[in-house]
Formats: C-alpha cells, sequence, structure tokens
C-alpha cells in the first residue's frame, strides 16, 4: 500500500474556508484538485488483462492446434504467429498503457458546495456538479476494487447527459465520505 | 432518527425472480421458436436452465438487500458482486409509490417504488415490503422536509394509475382557472406560411406511400381506377402519357413541346421539379392547417394552455415551472416572412405508468409555445412566459473569431474528395461546360465554406443574465435558447485535441429532459480562459438555487 502514501489524499490537505463555516468535513471540500487513488491503476490492468487475457489464449490455442494436427505447414504457422502478434502487441502494450494515462488525466475537486471532475486523455472534459441538483449518490464496489480497498461513486442528477456521473478509483473511505458530503444539507434551502 | 438496516419482506424473492424471469421470456421464446418447438418438449430443461437460477439468484439478491433510515437520507445496500450502496436524501424524494397486484394483496405485501427527479430508472424499487414496512417508509421518507417537494411534484398531468393501491392523495386542485385574453393566436395566413417554411410536405407523401403500400398489400389497391390508369400506361408508356399532355396543352404553352432538344428537356425536367415542390408544399400548408388550426395559447394560474388542431384536437396544458429550455428558432424562410418558431422543452416526473417494473423516468417533451410568430412579438412572448428571459435585452458575447479558420479549414476537408470528383468529372468528359477551367470549382468551394464560416462565427455567441445564459447560433438562420439557471443541473467543458491546440474549449449546460435532437445551450469555440469563466459563473450562479420539478 506504499502506492497510496504517495498520493496527496484530501485528508492531508489543508485547511479553507469549508472548516470555517463548519457546514462540512474540513478535509474533504478542501477546493483542491485530487488524482484518484493510484491503485486503481493496477486494477483497471487485471480488469483489461482478464478480458484480453482469455481472447489471446483461445486463439494461439486454435492456431496450435492446427499446427499440432498437421493441418498448417510450419511456416505458415509461424507467419500467422508473427501477424497475431504484431496485432496483439500494441493491445497488450495499450490494455497496460492507457489504465496509466486515465490516472494522469483524472482529477477531482470537492467544493463545499459542489463537485468538480475533470477527465479524458485526449479528449478533455470538466464537469462541474453543485450539490443542489444531486439527487442521490452511489458507492459502488465491484469484487476487484473489494480487494483494493477502492469504490466507485456515483453522482445522479435530473440533468440527461450528466444523469449519472461516475468517480471511478476512489479510496473506499473517500468515496463514501464524499457521498455523504454531497447530500443537501437542509441549510441550502435558501431558494 | 437513525435505524437498523432493514430487509426485505421474506416472501420478496418470488417476486425478484419473477422480474428476472420477465426479462428472460422474449429470448426463451425466441429459442423455443428458433428451435421449431423441440424445445417446448424439453419444458423441464428449460424450467433448470432459467427458473431454478433465477429463484436462487432472487433468494441470493434478497439476502443482501436491505435499507435503513438515517439522519439524512434513505440508505439502500444491494448488489452480490457489485456491492452499491445508495444514498437518497428526503428532501429529494418526490414520492413513494406503492404499487400491488392481486398477487402482492394475496399475501399482504407491495413494491415500493422511490421517485425523485433524477433521469433514468427509479431510484430505488423496494420490491416487496409488507404493508407495515411500506407505511414506516412513507412515514420516513415523505415527512418534514419533502413535503413541499411531494406537494410541488403533483403536477397537473399525473395522477396516479388506478391500479395502485395505496396512493399518494393527490392535492385536489380546484377547477377554477381564471382564463384571460389568449396570449397568441395563430391565424390560418401564418400556418400557411408555416406550411411553406417547414417541409413537413415529404411526411404527407411518406405517409400516402406508406398508406398506399399498405393498401396494396391488402389487394384494396385493385379498384376499377386504378386498374384502368395501370393498364393504360402499360399500352401507352410514358410517351403516350407525354403526347395527351401535349395535345391538352394551351396554346401558350405550346411552344415548349415545338423547341428540340437539350433544352426542352431541361425545361421539362425543371417544370417536374418544380410541380414536385409545388405539390410539396401543398401538402406541408395542408398538414399544418390540418394539425394547428386555430392555435390558442392562454395563460392562467396553473399554466399555459395550447389548444390546437381539427386532427387531432389537442389541448396541452405547459406547466411553466417545468421548462427547461426555450428556444426561438428563424430560419431563412421564416425570416423571409418576417417569422419565427418557439418552442419548449419540458421534463417532469412520469410516475403515471405505474406497472411494477415500470419505468419512473422524467419524460421530456419538445412542444411549440408558438409554431409561427411575428418576428417582434415573438420576444415579447416568450418574456411573457418567462419573466426573466428577455432576449433583447441582454448584451451578446462573441465566439472566438480564431475559430472561422477551423471551421472553414475542417467543411473544405470534408468536401475537398468530392470536390475534386466533380473538378475531374468536368475536365475529362465531353459534357458541355468540361475543359482545364473547371478547376474554378475548388477555388469555389473554398472561399464559400470561408464566408460560411465567418458569417456562422459572426451570428453565433452566448449572453449572461443575472438568471439566465441564452445561446445563439446559424448562418442563415439564428436559432437562439435559453435555461434558466434554476433548471441547470451540471456543466461541462469539453476540449478535443485540436482545441487545446488553439486554446479553446466548449461549454455545454445539461438540463433536464434533454433527449432528442434540438437547439441547446452549446457553446463551442470559446477560448479556454473565458470558457472557464463562464463555468464559474454558471457554477455560482447555480449552486444558491434549489431545482424543483
Amino acid at each position: 500500500m506504499d502506492d497510496r502514501e504517495k498520493a496527496a489524499t484530501p485528508g492531508q490537505a489543508k485547511e479553507n474556508e469549508g472548516a470555517k463555516l463548519g457546514t462540512v468535513a474540513p478535509t474533504l471540500a478542501d477546493g483542491e484538485e485530487h488524482p484518484v487513488d493510484p491503485l486503481t491503476v493496477r486494477v483497471a490492468r487485471i480488469a483489461s488483462f482478464l478480458v484480453i487475457l482469455p481472447i489471446a489464449m483461445i486463439q494461439l490455442i486454435f492456431l496450435t492446434i492446427g499446427w499440432a494436427t498437421g493441418g498448417m505447414a510450419p511456416p505458415l504457422y509461424l507467419g500467422i504467429l508473427g501477424v497475431w502478434l504484431m496485432l496483439f502487441a500494441p493491445v497488450f502494450l495499450l490494455t497496460y498503457r492507457w489504465p496509466a494515462a486515465r490516472y494522469r488525466h483524472l482529477r477531482y475537486q470537492v467544493e463545499e458546495d459542489g463537485l468538480r471532475i475533470r477527465r479524458g486523455v485526449f479528449w478533455r472534459k470538466a464537469i462541474w456538479v453543485p450539490i443542489t441538483r444531486v439527487q442521490h449518490t452511489d458507492v459502488a464496489q465491484g469484487p476487484l476494487q473489494r480487494r483494493y480497498d477502492l469504490g466507485t461513486l456515483t453522482v445522479h442528477t435530473a440533468g440527461t447527459a450528466g444523469a449519472a456521473i461516475s468517480l471511478d478509483g476512489l479510496e473506499h473511505g473517500i468515496a463514501s465520505r464524499l457521498s455523504d458530503h454531497l447530500r443537501p444539507a437542509p441549510a441550502t434551502y435558501a431558494n | 432518527m437513525r435505524t437498523e438496516a432493514r430487509r426485505l419482506h421474506r416472501w420478496s424473492w418470488p417476486f425478484l425472480a419473477a422480474g428476472t424471469i420477465r426479462a428472460l421470456i422474449v429470448p426463451v421464446v425466441g429459442a423455443v421458436v428458433a428451435s421449431r418447438g423441440v424445445l417446448l418438449s424439453r419444458l423441464d430443461l428449460l424450467s433448470v436452465l432459467f427458473v431454478v437460477p433465477a429463484l436462487v439468484l432472487a433468494f441470493m439478491r434478497q439476502r443482501v438487500y436491505n435499507y435503513r433510515f438515517t439522519d439524512s437520507g434513505l440508505v439502500v445496500r444491494n448488489g452480490l458482486l457489485t456491492k452499491n450502496v445508495r444514498h437518497i436524501a428526503y428532501e429529494r424524494i418526490h414520492n413513494v409509490a406503492l404499487v400491488r397486484n392481486p398477487i402482492h394483496r394475496m399475501l399482504g405485501v407491495t413494491t415500493a417504488r422511490i421517485e425523485t427527479a433524477a433521469g433514468g430508472k427509479p431510484e430505488a424499487l423496494l420490491r416487496v415490503l409488507s404493508l407495515e414496512a411500506a407505511e414506516d417508509l412513507r412515514r420516513y421518507t415523505l415527512s418534514e422536509a419533502s413535503e413541499a417537494a411531494a406537494l410541488d411534484s403533483s403536477g397537473p398531468a399525473e395522477a396516479e394509475a388506478p391500479e395502485a393501491g395505496t396512493q399518494e392523495p393527490e392535492t385536489a386542485r380546484a377547477e377554477t382557472t381564471t382564463e384571460t385574453a389568449p396570449l397568441l393566436q395563430v391565424p390560418d395566413r401564418d400556418l400557411l406560411r408555416l406550411g411553406l417554411i417547414s417541409n413537413r410536405g415529404l411526411l404527407v407523401v411518406a405517409a400516402a406511400l406508406g398508406v398506399g403500400a399498405q393498401m396494396r398489400w391488402l389487394e384494396f389497391a385493385r379498384t376499377p381506377r386504378t386498374i384502368v390508369v395501370q393498364d393504360w400506361l402499360n399500352d401507352q408508356g410514358w410517351r403516350g402519357l407525354y403526347e395527351s399532355i401535349r395535345t391538352r396543352a394551351p396554346d401558350w404553352a405550346s411552344w415548349v413541346f415545338e423547341s428540340g432538344g437539350l433544352i426542352r428537356a431541361l425545361f421539362l425536367v425543371l417544370a417536374a421539379l418544380l410541380l414536385l415542390l409545388v405539390v410539396l408544399r401543398v401538402f406541408s400548408m395542408a398538414w399544418h392547417l390540418v394539425r394547428y388550426r386555430g392555435f390558442t395559447l392562454h395563460q392562467n394560474n396553473q399554466g399555459l394552455r395550447a389548444e390546437y388542431g381539427l386532427w387531432p384536437a389537442v389541448s396541452s396544458l405547459i406547466p411553466v415551472h417545468r421548462i427547461q429550455l426555450v428556444t426561438v428558432s428563424a430560419s431563412l424562410l421564416h425570416r423571409w416572412f418576417g417569422r419565427a418558431s418557439i418552442d419548449l422543452e419540458t421534463a417532469g416526473a412520469t410516475d403515471t405508468k405505474s406497472g411494477i417494473g415500470g419505468a419512473a423516468g422524467t419524460a421530456s417533451t419538445r412542444q411549440w409555445l408558438a409554431p409561427i410568430i411575428e418576428t417582434n412579438r415573438a420576444h415579447a412572448l416568450v418574456r411573457e412566459v418567462l419573466p426573466e428571459v428577455d432576449i433583447d435585452g441582454v448584451e451578446w458575447m462573441p465566439i472566438e473569431a480564431r475559430a472561422v479558420r477551423r471551421i472553414a479549414t475542417r467543411t473544405a476537408i470534408a468536401l475537398m474528395p468530392i470536390t475534386v470528383a466533380i473538378a475531374a468529372l468536368f475536365t475529362f468528359s465531353p459534357i458541355p461546360l468540361s475543359g482545364w477551367h473547371a478547376l474554378w470549382l475548388p477555388s469555389v468551394v473554398l472561399s464559400m465554406a470561408w464566408l460560411v464560416a465567418r458569417q456562422w462565427v459572426r451570428r453565433t455567441g452566448y449572453a449572461l443574465t443575472e438568471s439566465v445564459i441564452l445561446f445563439r447560433s446559424g448562418w442563415i438562420g439564428l436559432q437562439i435558447s435559453a435555461v434558466r439557471f434554476v433548471n441547470a443541473q451540471t456543466f461541462s467543458m469539453s476540449q478535443s485535441p485540436f482545441d487545446r491546440r488553439k486554446r479553446m474549449a466548449s461549454i455545454v449546460v445539461d438540463t433536464a429532459g434533454a433527449g432528442g435532437s434540438g437547439h441547446r445551450i452549446r457553446i463551442p469555440y470559446l477560448d479556454v480562459e473565458v470558457a472557464e469563466g463562464i463555468l464559474r459563473r454558471l457554477y455560482n450562479e447555480t449552486r444558491g438555487t434549489e431545482f424543483r420539478w
């Protein structure tokens, strides 16, 4: 878990106005950009390898059966194997590199009265959600995430394109606290 | 108010399984049909394959499903592999719909559906609870804070379906409506103009063709008259038709048939096209007359009421507080007639259909505020309906002028293959106008692309007032959309790789029920700094307001 030590989680951030007003946990709504938990890279890699690997294995096995049963001349087998490798190497590389790239470009920022998410490797997107527009929140945890104590926070609004905004790869405890934070406090009834 | 976790009723699993099985019925029936009934004789196999796993799954789901009431909201936990914890604040809960069918009644249980304003699926479907538990649920969730919301949610278009057993007592609204003079009355003349403007003629033709095809399929088309026409065409052919038109043509038109060769052919083709166009437009006018005859807009204490149409005759209530977006559009043809069209996007919780699994999502509708209206009155009408939206009074801000180059380049690149192909065709073919001088085409396309892009960028812009954001766009037409901050949900800023290279960004304001196509607040080609500023401003303005249906 030393990966996690390096990451600046909101817990370590300085106190701010949120603390002064005393409406929210001061350490969470610090108004600073934070990366999600670095372990999410590992989880994403494992998850995508779990998909890619069986496909690759099945193809490889069929290819080998074709060769072993004599249906295929060795040069042909080697040729196909080479092409297969050439096609699959980038896929493997991508499943390895992409989660890290995605992680690098994923930032969230908790405000006293809202949440901002910034994401996207090539196509960048920043989404701002005021708490007053949050309808309900989900904190989900898949089996792999449970193993690494991660969780996915989903914020539901009454919007259309932004009806469900997910933040993947938070430490589960932070996701839960964030979910608590994003609930409308009765005091926000200013209208 | 913090309770221990509560489970579902112990007889929940058959109901949970029923949901799964219902979802599986279509594929199973498909499989049976595909097997030509062979599978039907193996019903035992089918049940082992589908029913037993569904039951086991349902039992396990019942075991993990629980809910509890905390100080701020309802917390629902579920999920076998992926565990999910859902927090629903009491303030956000509009309604707790209890749905019971005869089986529920027999077992003394009910399905409870928690509804908030969020789009999509029901926020929580508690399947099933004992009646006492359901009452508890309603007591906890629909107490203090939510009362206001519950009152507010009882929109006019929503009467609980009769089969819903115990219901939220609808706040009985007395039908004391004080009608005043109509805000708008569309005369027939304007509807004819609208028919000219909007191309609904094809719709009529398509409908006619569809009906025609249907008729022929039903062998109704073999009526004596069509047989006569068909036989005559078979005998005489198109040449015969042409001859008969020629002999019947009046004297002043006879020259068309006398002059020979290419000109005549061209003229005839043009005439035919023109005729088609006229016919389509006439159809379109007729369609609009039938559809929108006597369009009247009234304002009363409930909201707006629009009445229109010969067939079907429509009387629709537009709840003003549910208007999410308003758009004023004026195409080129609109502008020639000095007219504009105004449409609205409304959204509301549609909890009317209460089938057990029935989605209680939000229905969005785009409807006319005014199908056609004089341009100078359009903005006033919008202001009358939504006082905050004062289109004439705002200060429009431009988008980046640098965008012209990007748009023109993109258009030119997209059009280049076809331009080159046409230029090549001109250059190397024996038809008239050919020769190397056909190379003028690409340059014309390029400059046209530039001009169009420049015009579009000039006219596109946005405006921010104290409570509204407006966006306008168009190059020969113009569309203006406005969203009140109260109705804005989330804000996003996007940057494509091209945007990033040019330090630009686009902004989207998301609203409820923004389904389908249509003009909305989607401001492209802003400078990044400007976009950030707008986003901050929108966020600051919105965070203090409460969104209500």
